[in-house]
């Protein structure tokens, strides 16, 4: 009998064989890799633990529970859509890439320890910004680096509370935290790439300069992860159930106004993990469950969006919603799994998202937060009104320019597989129920009022699309957001450093100059430091200060010159050892 | 077509709304719980607060595409 690995080493592994292989090959290996993984978490079981010993301390890099048995399911199935999408991806950097991103998030979710954990996080971090870089364009390099200096200065605050709480608590072990130094620093560090308002902006800056598919990726992994991170560690925090109530309403507000549309899901994204992140900060069973069954299915319909979005960029070149419209004949597949999508992501009945939404809102009453409640029904109204903006826009409004075709077939193949999923938990979400942490499931979500009440809300807030349509049309704009401040800090910081700062050590290093050679002249002379303030005093007077610091060894020393007899500097010698001698014996 | 899908869906929107003093909230908690139909209230004033929302955040942080360039 073959023991189960960690997941994570079957793709960090199977990455470096991508090269060695071409052709339909390769093509077959990287959907056999995701099938191995994804039966691999199928044979774990919670005996195993894969412990190693380092430096006194154990490293667990096979933590097997339900809550990581669920995160691992997913990640290997949404593994193996993302790249049945890429199938028709040329560069092997990029497979390469998405593998190690993949392999790194499962490791993180198997993690039971801070050092494994980090080691991973990191991975994760370096992996997933070559899926941006790899546009290879001017804007996706600047953004590349902007997301890499964020997800380090996360990485820094991560490392700095893990050596805090490992020093003060003696263990490495991932569990929940008590308040404190490490608590902040930890939680800032998952925080920020769970996209915690205001470090979220690496998100919307990043993922829309990404590659197509490797916007599929991004989509799912690094914020994932942190959800993950935050259900083992900060589960029932006050903070961060109305940080997600904030997360959810920011970012379904910023997108409204977006013209780009990948940036518009990118901003969902901020918003549909404040959903998560509601359900974990609320800590029941029923809001933890409800976090993790948003996370299952928010993966399944947002790299469903990313997919549709990729595949419309892909067949026509653009990406903003002004240049886009009628692709519905075009794209009869893209747009009817787009729909789907947006049914999903929106909650509307027979449809996954439906389902997990409700549990979160759920949790908030049951823990009496009516603010929370109230925010994420609001959030809950935006993200229809965003993807009915998203769809009608690009594939009903009028655009007589526009002309396209269905994306390769291994593109759709992927979206309609995706879409199967979205809509089969939505009918059926017992096949979710079974597997989330807290079991059983004590919800159910096709009650007369529940149903009712979303369509209530959709169809008023469709009504009142309707009526303002043109305050929901797009427009060629960008909108600020917190990254203003330090886009516009860092190049007030390279100013500085180039021009005051530059200034200021030239000045510096001509002084210190200056001064060094004034200190060379007098050890060759020393007699002229009774000459020197009176040629000081003359020459500022007269030549100024130039003379001084001009002057020559050869015209100091001429042989000709008057000099003061040798015992001159006997005398001064003498009288500076007895000043020295008296200041020594008096004090 | 399209004249016909907005007449349907503003015609449904309007049934709905009495839907809702047929059925009852399962777990009341808060007032707006007790209120029939409160979901229509929420679709169209959350509705309303978000365009509100985007009209002022767009006066102080909408700029031109190319703002960073």
């Amino acid at each position: 009998m073959i023991e189960a690995v960690p997941p994570a080493f079957i793709f960090i592994l199977g990455a470096f064989l991508i090269p060695l292989l071409k052709g339909k090959l390769k093509q077959v290996y990287l959907l056999v890799v995701p099938t191995v993984a994804f039966l691999d978490i199928l044979y774990l079981n919670p005996d195993m633990s894969w412990i190693y010993h380092f430096l006194g301390y154990e490293l667990v890099f096979c933590r097997v529970d339900r809550l990581s048995l669920v995160i691992g399911y997913i990640f290997t199935i949404i593994g193996f859509l993302a790249i049945l999408y890429s199938l028709h991806t040329k560069e092997d950097g990029q497979h390469i890439a998405a593998f190690l991103y993949v392999g790194s998030s499962l490791g993180v979710v198997f993690a039971g320890d801070y050092f494994s954990l980090f080691a991973f996080w990191e991975i994760m971090a370096v992996a997933s910004v070559f899926l941006i870089w790899y546009q290879k364009d001017k804007e996706s390099l600047n953004a590349g680096f902007r997301y890499i200096l964020m997800h380090i200065f996360g990485g820094c605050c991560l490392l700095v509370g893990i050596i805090i709480y490992i020093g003060s608590s003696g263990s490495i072990g991932v569990d929940r935290l008590e308040p404190g130094i490490a608590y902040w620093l930890i939680l800032a560090g998952f925080g920020l790439n769970t996209a915690f308002i205001p470090i979220h902006t690496w998100l919307p800056d990043g993922y829309p300069e990404s590659t197509i598919t490797g916007g599929v990726f991004l989509s799912v992994f690094t914020t994932k992860t942190g959800v993950y991170v935050l259900a083992r560690c900060f589960a029932g925090a006050d903070f961060v159930a109305y940080m997600g109530g904030i997360m959810a309403v920011y970012g379904v507000i910023f997108a409204l106004l977006q013209n780009d549309a990948r940036k518009l899901l990118s901003y969902h994204i901020v918003s549909q993990v404040g959903y998560m992140v509601a359900g974990v900060g609320v800590g029941t069973a029923l809001g933890v469950n409800g976090g993790i069954a948003h996370v299952f299915n928010h993966i399944l319909y947002k790299a469903l969006l990313f997919m549709c979005m990729g595949s419309v960029i892909y067949m026509t070149g653009r990406r903003k919603l002004t240049e886009l419209g009628g692709l519905a004949r075009y794209m009869p597949v893209t747009c009817i799994a787009c729909v789907i999508a947006a049914l999903s992501i929106s909650g509307a009945p027979g449809f996954n998202g439906f389902v997990s939404k409700g549990m979160v809102i759920s949790s908030a009453v049951e823990v009496h937060k009516p603010i929370l409640e109230l925010m994420l029904i609001l959030a809950s109204v935006g993200t229809f009104l965003s993807f009915v903006k998203l769809c009608y826009f690009t594939f009903f409004a009028e655009n007589p320019e526009i002309k396209s075709k269905e994306p390769p077939r291994n593109m759709q193949l992927a979206m309609g597989l995706t879409a199967f999923l979205c809509v089969f938990i939505g009918v059926y979400p017992q096949a979710l129920f079974d597997v989330l942490p807290f079991y059983p499931v004590h919800y159910h979500p096709f009650t007369l009022s529940h149903v009712i009440g979303v369509i209530q809300l959709f169809m008023l807030a469709g009504v009142v699309f309707m009526l303002a349509k043109d305050m929901f049309a797009p427009h060629r704009a960008t909108i600020l957001d917190f990254d203003y401040f330090y886009r516009m800090g860092g190049r007030g910081l390279i100013w500085v450093c180039v021009a005051p700062l530059s200034r200021f050590r030239f000045r510096l290093q001509l002084s210190s100059s200056r001064a060094v050679d004034i200190i060379v002249h007098l050890a060759k002379n020393p007699m002229m430091i009774f000459e020197i303030p009176a040629a000081y005093i003359y020459l500022r007077i007269t030549r100024g200060l130039r003379y001084v610091s001009g002057y020559s060894s050869a015209e100091m020393y001429n042989e000709n010159l008057y000099r003061r007899p040798i015992g001159v500097g006997v005398l001064v010698a003498i009288i500076l050892l007895f000043a020295f001698a008296l200041i020594h014996f008096i004090f | 077509m399209k004249r016909i899908f907005k007449k349907l869906f503003l015609i449904l929107a309007v049934l709905c709304i009495p839907a809702g003093f047929f059925i009852e909230h399962e777990h009341v908690v808060f007032l707006w719980h007790k209120m029939p139909s409160v979901e229509v209230v929420f679709g169209a004033l959350g509705a309303f607060l978000l365009i509100l929302a985007t009209r002022v955040l767009a006066f102080f942080a909408l700029k031109k595409e190319d703002f960073y360039d």
